[in-house]
């Protein structure tokens, strides 16, 4: 029997029997529903919160420690080098491993006034990142740079100078322009200020005033415009008849400038003789500012004296932002903040080496800087903040001496897939690593979501395998009223295949009518949640936007399941339509 | 010359299982039928008459014996092949009409081009519209079954028996709802069909008058065959 006339029978006979097609199709969907619902609640809880505070492709690890009388530590162990963070980027499965230090110097963090109209003060701790771990943060906060640029551009706007320009972009002539925050991030565009040797990381030298690599000094011509081909916060300068690009000199008009976020008193005035970035065809004004963004970072707390910098690039948690939105706001009498963009380009200031609990490092070893958040990553310390890997390393070899700076905290493993960890996790054990407490926790929660969401989609299908036998006893109370007319069937031809494929593809006519009901009734219910969720849940922490994530895959496996299902429930009843006796059946009256 | 036969049975025996043992519907039945001819079953309620019809339509395969239909033994043939004869060669016209309550007349005219290999439904729906219009009922095709009064539903039962142009057309007791103008209306359609198309027919009855019409009489008792009486035309 060709599929189309099958077809237009089961169409036939469903119309037939549409109330007791009805129950069935209500039976189904309420499986699919109950299936899509929780899958979607899944799959939006894992990658819209789980992700947001671990995301699932990284597994931070750390030398394993030893308990002893309560106390943890790693004696005996050797210091997480590179050549070890090397090894563990070799095992099959990792795509990258880099290593993070912590920083072992203390620090005072102040900020805020221009959200909040006054400065929040912390005592801070950083986690110092390379840049590569952050690459797609920071590609974030360049688009949304680039997109209030391109607002701007479009209204016309100009700009004097870069506070003129939406956040992340600066100013140039007269016009503003994207910033490259990965770079930032960057240890080139770092100024790691230093007298001696001994206070720059492993593998630096102290050259002219700054950590460097010796191989890594950028040479100018001093005969090439403003800066001989330096970057902007360089100027070039001759030394022993090499000319190199090194920092631009400057001076505050009063050492309390430093704490200032005003551009008029932190860019104070550039004091380095020669060609500077304000010169115009070869005339020099004698006092400039620090060029545009930048700022002048005195050598410590009570000079006058620095240096042109970028404020350094931060990234913040996004469960500070939580932590805030949540409880700080309220407490504060401040509003919320709405959207992490709107941090971005807020300035702030970090005194290293000073403290509001510790014993503070040397006056002479303290500086302050100008800071500016430009992302936000769960890879940042939860109560901290994500600070250029080289500028952590620099200071904690500066403050408290070259082997704090020698090895790395943890190492953080990005891995191929999800298939991949448990192999990964087993191969770094042997290494001598355990996961870090923050992923411990991360995959216990993980899989206590996991474990929930498992137990949550068994019971969908359990109610799934309810309707399934609903359907058998549907189909076959069908079957047994519709007897004389399939035994006709079979006397004008019908073969018992084609009978059993009447009844089957009634089966899964009801699946695919139960199937497109329960997802229309999965998605009701999660707008319905979350539209409940957004008043009963305001001001919790980590509650997302969205509850629900329905993968297109969903579509295609809910309706494959719920006709699964139903043409397995009615293959009971289609046995019992192939059995029918023609004859037995016609020779009744 | 031989002679085409429709139907050829040889030591043709039914039995069935019941809990009190085997029962005998049917016992050592021989009988031949030519391609044509009208032959009436008579007998008494269980004397084995629609045993024998259900046999001769293929519905049943559980006989001992031989049971050639067209030429063809039966019990060799599978589902499928089976299922394939029927649709072909045989036509059944029920006592109760069995059309399909929930299709159109047209619909139920047409049912058998859909177990038909070779017959696309445009060509189906011309043959029954056709059918319908011999039968004398033109204008029933989008109606439903229940609509119709019992004569025109037997007439739409017969227009759905003939519309693969079966060999044998197995009727029974087909006026036994109709009153006596439809009947007679009923047979003389069986009549012409037999001399237009030279379709056989076998009827189960109990009717004097349609087994007055039939050339044939074959007569069942306690499942045996006591007489095989042939009328001149």
């Amino acid at each position: 029997m060709k599929a189309g006339r099958l077809l237009g029978l089961v169409g036939v006979h469903l119309r037939a029997s549409r109330v007791s097609a009805a129950f069935a199709i209500v039976g189904v969907s309420v499986g699919v529903a109950f299936l899509c619902f929780f899958v979607g609640l899944g799959e939006g809880v894992r990658a819209r919160v789980l992700n947001k505070i671990f995301p699932a492709d990284q597994l931070e690890i750390e030398p394993r420690a030893v308990r002893i009388f309560g106390v943890e530590g790693t004696p005996g162990q050797p210091g997480l080098s590179e050549a070890r963070v090397a090894r563990v980027a070799q095992i099959p499965g990792v795509v990258r491993a880099l290593g993070k230090q912590k920083s072992a110097f203390p620090a005072k963090l102040w900020g805020g006034r221009q959200l909040l109209g006054y400065d929040l003060h912390t005592e801070a701790f950083f986690d110092g990142l390379p840049a590569e771990l952050l690459r797609g943060e920071l590609a974030q906060t360049e688009r949304v740079a680039a997109s209030a640029v391109a607002r701007g551009r479009r209204s016309a706007e100009r700009c004097d100078v870069e506070e003129d320009c939406p956040a992340g972009a600066r100013c140039l002539d007269g016009g503003c322009e994207d910033v490259a925050w990965a770079q930032r991030f960057d240890a080139a565009t770092l100024h790691l200020r230093c007298g001696t040797d001994t206070e720059c990381a492993a593998g630096l030298t102290c050259v002219r005033g700054r950590c460097a690599a010796a191989s890594t000094l950028r040479s100018c011509q001093l005969d090439q415009g403003d800066h001989g081909a330096c970057p902007e916060h360089q100027r070039c300068a001759s030394h022993d008849g090499r000319a190199t690009c090194e920092p631009i000199r400057c001076r505050l008009a009063a050492a309390a400038d430093q704490r200032s976020l005003d551009p008029a008193l932190a860019r104070g005035k550039i004091t380095t003789a020669g060609k500077g970035p304000s010169c115009i065809a070869g005339q020099c004004p004698t006092e400039r500012p620090c060029p545009s963004r930048l700022y002048c970072a005195a050598d410590d707390p009570d000079s006058r004296e620095g240096t042109c910098e970028w404020p350094l690039p931060t990234v913040v948690n996004p469960l500070l932002l939580e932590v805030f939105n949540s409880d700080m706001a309220a407490s504060l009498n401040l509003a919320r903040v709405a959207s992490p963009e709107i941090l971005y380009g807020v300035r702030y200031h970090i005194a290293v080496g000073d403290s509001h609990f510790t014993q503070d490092a040397a006056r002479a070893r303290q500086q302050v800087k100008q800071a500016v958040v430009v992302g936000f990553s769960p890879k940042a310390p939860e109560l901290g903040v994500a600070l250029p890997l080289a500028f952590v390393q620099h200071n904690n070899a500066r403050i408290r001496g070259q082997d704090a700076a020698a090895s790395f905290d943890a190492v953080l493993v990005q891995v191929r897939s999800n298939e991949d960890v448990a192999g990964v996790i087993r191969a770094v054990e042997s290494m001598g690593f355990s996961l870090s407490r923050r992923s411990r926790v991360a995959r216990t929660f993980g899989t206590v979501v996991f474990l929930i969401y498992l137990a949550l989609v068994l019971l969908s299908f359990v109610v799934l395998g309810v309707a399934a036998a609903n359907i058998t006893h549907t189909l076959a109370m069908l079957v047994h009223e519709r007897r004389r007319e399939l035994a006709v069937l079979r006397a004008l031809g019908a073969t018992t295949l084609d009978v059993a494929l009447i009844v089957v593809l009634e089966g899964a006519v009801f699946g695919l009518g139960g199937g497109l009901l329960g997802i229309i009734l999965a998605w009701a219910g999660a707008r319905g949640v979350e539209r409940f969720a957004a008043d009963a849940l305001r001001g919790m922490p980590l509650v997302p936007d969205q509850f629900f994530d329905f993968p297109p895959w969903l579509l295609p496996a809910a309706l494959g399941v719920a006709i699964g299902f139903c043409v397995i429930g009615s293959i009971i009843p289609a046995r019992r339509a192939t059995r029918l006796d023609p004859a037995t059946v016609l020779s009744q009256p | 010359m031989s002679i085409a036969l429709v139907v050829d049975a040889k030591g043709l025996t039914r039995r069935f299982a019941t809990k009190e043992g085997a029962v005998v519907a049917l016992s050592d039945l021989d009988l031949q039928v030519e391609a044509g001819e009208m032959v009436a079953i008579v007998g008494r309620s269980g004397a084995g008459k629609t045993t024998f019809l259900q046999l001769l339509g293929a519905l049943d395969r559980g006989y001992e014996g031989s049971l050639k239909i067209d030429g063809r033994e039966l019990r060799a043939l599978g589902d499928r092949a089976l299922s394939r004869f029927r649709n072909g060669h045989i036509g059944f016209v029920f006592q109760a009409f069995n059309l399909l309550p929930d299709l159109t007349v047209g619909a139920n005219v047409i049912m058998p081009a859909h177990f038909a290999a070779n017959l696309p439904t445009a060509d189906a729906i011309g043959r029954g519209r056709a059918l319908l219009e011999r039968v004398g009922l033109p204008d029933v095709w989008d109606k439903r079954p229940l609509t119709l009064s019992g004569g025109q539903r037997q007439r739409v039962a017969i227009a759905r028996a003939l519309l693969l142009q079966p060999k044998l057309l197995l009727c029974d007791e087909p006026t036994g709802a109709l009153d006596l103008a439809t009947a007679a209306e009923v047979l003389a359609l069986f009549d012409d069909l037999r001399q237009e198309h030279g379709t056989t027919l076998m009827l189960v009855t109990h009717d004097d008058v349609v087994r007055d019409r039939c050339g044939r009489v074959v007569t069942l008792e306690h499942g045996r065959l006591t007489s095989d009486v042939r009328r001149s035309a």
